[in-house]
């Protein structure tokens, strides 16, 4: 795969390291940082990730089922994560051709909407439930915002296996 | 998601995942312990020493109450037998600790470490020493959902102190204050008027503190009057807190199978306890 951001074709992909860094992320959003809107969601941004680099190893179904862990985890009604995540990864991956060749910063600004509607799903789903919209749970746009500044960092540290130089020249480095 | 909402069918692929998540939340929850404990240990042997001051003069304080509590509650319970009242009924309580506060942006909710094998059951309410602090509304085999009182919608029976009023106190949402809802605008309340769970629900057992009255707004035009408050407990402070395992058995009876129809009349009025649902989500 190109790397578009410097033009050099991309190691292959571990897919160990897929998995490893989504369950890292996991274990992330299980940190008991208690009931705040803007803590980012890490595991969505993981999953948003892998759907737009390598969609054939983080696909639809992967994001279901760990949307269905978070959906145990936050005591939401079930299912309601897992659907979000799994519309949001089809949505990315239909996008991912166009995203990938993007430069990274108009990546993140493409990111925006997929993020606001994993954040704001739930609220729209308790509206349509029982007609009363939360206008505090709305904060969870910030999250949106924080996750799409968060993606060349994630970028960076998520593509840096791939980035690796074919043969390094220990004599020579650089 | 329907399906969860309407038939709460999906109560076992509930478990199994949460069998899978409980320890790596575990392991998760360690840092901040971890964190926790190094800043209790490294506390200063003065602060000690005034907490050791403050909690002596309160042992005593409690203990002269406790000696007289019990003399009360003999000749209470004395003189509702000689009345022909309901006795109070005596109940058990579990010390429980709070796992963590799930992040989810319609409800408040907390997560503690007791669950179905430790003797809880759904609706047990959790206190902490100044008061209630909400009810277990979900139940695993070693953990349990608890709702908080700040939880939209989330009603508490209560009682004014002062002059035995009695109304329901409702939670509004995350960051609002509590609601007392359905009073006519001259209730006798007043700014400072402390809310105790009245009991009548059967949930709640009653004379512990919900809520102190902070601001009424009394609109005459709709004969109402809108009387906001807050819980007495710090709801999102502590760590440790009691479930009471109370169970008054005054409930009306489920309605049960051996009421049979008389002659192919169809049953219509059945006594006992309806089957209702909670308005909104879950």
């Amino acid at each position: 795969m190109i790397d578009f951001q410097s033009g050099y074709i991309l190691r292959p992909v571990n897919p160990v390291f897929i998995y490893f860094s989504l369950f890292c992320a996991l274990l992330l959003n299980l940190l008991p940082f208690g009931n705040y809107g803007w803590v980012p969601n890490w595991l969505i941004l993981c999953i948003v990730f892998w759907n737009i680099h390598q969609h054939r190893y983080v696909n639809v179904i992967t994001a279901f089922f760990l949307g269905l862990m978070m959906d145990v985890h936050n005591s939401d009604l079930l299912g309601l994560h897992a659907f979000s995540y799994s519309l949001v990864a089809y949505i990315a991956i239909s996008w991912h051709r166009r995203i990938v060749a993007l430069s990274v910063l108009s990546q993140a600004l493409h990111l925006i909407p997929i993020f606001l509607l994993v954040s704001l799903f739930p609220v729209l789903v308790h509206w349509a439930l029982s007609g009363e919209l939360y206008w505090w749970a709305l904060t969870g746009g910030i999250q949106a915002l924080i996750e799409s500044l968060l993606w060349p960092l994630a970028t960076r540290i998520l593509l840096a296996p791939q980035r690796r130089p074919m043969d390094v020249d220990h004599n020579r480095p650089l | 998601m329907l399906i969860d909402f309407r038939f709460k069918a999906l109560d076992p692929i509930r478990n199994y995942v949460n069998w899978i998540l409980r320890p790596l939340e575990y392991v998760m929850m360690a840092p901040r312990n971890i964190f926790e404990t190094t800043s209790e240990y490294f506390t200063t042997r003065s602060t000690l020493d005034q907490e050791n001051q403050v909690m002596k003069v309160r042992l005593a304080e409690l203990s002269l109450l406790a000696n007289q509590s019990e003399f009360l509650t003999v000749e209470n319970q004395n003189l509702r037998e000689l009345m022909e009242l309901q006795k109070q009924v005596p109940f058990k309580t579990l010390p429980v600790e709070i796992l963590f506060n799930p992040p989810n942006p319609i409800s408040q909710r907390i997560v503690i470490n007791r669950g179905m094998n430790d003797g809880l059951k759904l609706g047990n309410p959790i206190a902490n020493d100044a008061g209630i602090l909400g009810q277990v509304v979900r139940l695993y085999d070693r953990s349990a959902e608890v709702s908080l009182l700040e939880d939209r919608d989330f009603a508490v029976p209560v009682q004014v102190a002062r002059n035995g009023l009695r109304a329901a106190v409702f939670g509004a949402g995350r960051g609002n204050p509590l609601e007392l809802r359905y009073l006519p605008v001259a209730s006798d309340l007043e700014v400072g008027d402390i809310l105790l769970t009245s009991g009548i629900d059967g949930v709640y057992p009653p004379g512990f503190a919900v809520a102190v009255i902070s601001k009424i707004e009394r609109n005459a035009d709709k004969n109402s009057s809108n009387v906001f408050c807050v819980p007495v407990a710090a709801v999102n402070r502590y760590r440790q807190a009691l479930a009471f395992l109370y169970d008054p058995q005054f409930d009306a009876k489920a309605p049960s199978s051996n009421i049979k129809p008389v002659n192919g009349t169809p049953l219509t009025n059945i006594p006992g306890r309806r089957q209702t649902r909670a308005r909104g989500m879950q």
